[in-house]
């Protein structure tokens, strides 16, 4: 019996390739919010607030060496919004309390050049 | 009238309008009361439960920045609302420019 390699074997067999790739594509972790890690996270905050959190632009506050529990709290008033602002408030909300709880305690970790002032 | 000194009014008009420039001076006096709590280094207050926040080192565009959204209400906080309402947009260019220079606390 003869076998003829017709038009509709190579569709099928195209077909057939094209789903076997795209599946072995699919279990490579697309980079959605959901895989965007800690530090990735951390990184998009310079943009504004500086590199390590001390800002080059006076209209952003630097957040290096700022008290962790007053960055937890703003954080979270973005997210929740309690407090808005345009561009903070986009930031926040992708953001779990447990990544506002890490964040808060990094950048209250970081060197920086806050202090309190005094009148004397 | 001459044209010169209605544009010499004009521009000084003008740059009345923009930012008001702060003088350290005045602030000093205008922030004693910013000092009592932002001037005692880690402290916080009996509500809300948080740490007051560092001023030394921020910039005076931040600092007017933050007063002007706490006397709007954008921003939440009893004592700071309180405290912002009482402010003119001359007074917080002061304790702004105070801040920025002022010594650290020990």
């Amino acid at each position: 019996m003869t076998f003829d390699l017709t038009m509709k074997h190579m569709m099928l067999g195209l077909a057939t390739g094209l789903l076997l790739v795209s599946a072995a594509r699919a279990s490579e972790a697309p980079v959605t919010e959901s895989t965007r890690t800690l530090e990735e996270k951390i990184a998009a905050c310079a943009a504004c607030h500086g590199p390590g959190g001390i800002s080059e632009n006076p209209m952003y506050p630097s957040l290096a060496g700022q008290y962790r529990d007053y960055l937890e709290v703003s954080l979270k008033a973005y997210k929740s919004g309690a407090r808005t602002d345009p561009v903070m408030s986009g930031m926040a909300a992708p953001l779990s309390d447990h990544d506002i709880k890490a964040m808060a305690a990094y950048f209250a970790a970081q060197p920086g050049k806050l202090y309190t002032p005094t009148l004397e | 009238m001459r044209p010169l000194p209605w544009i010499v009014a004009a521009l000084m008009t003008g740059m009345g309008a923009a930012q008001a420039a702060g003088d350290a001076e005045a602030g000093k006096i205008k922030a004693s009361t910013c000092m009592g709590c932002h001037g005692i280094p880690a402290y916080i207050n009996a509500y809300p439960t948080y740490h007051v926040p560092r001023l030394g080192g921020q910039s005076a565009e931040y600092i007017v920045s933050a007063l002007k959204g706490y006397r709007s209400g954008e921003r939440k906080h009893p004592t700071m609302e309180a405290q912002a309402k009482s402010l003119s947009d001359q007074d917080m260019a002061d304790i702004a420019a105070f801040i920025i220079q002022a010594p650290a606390a020990k």
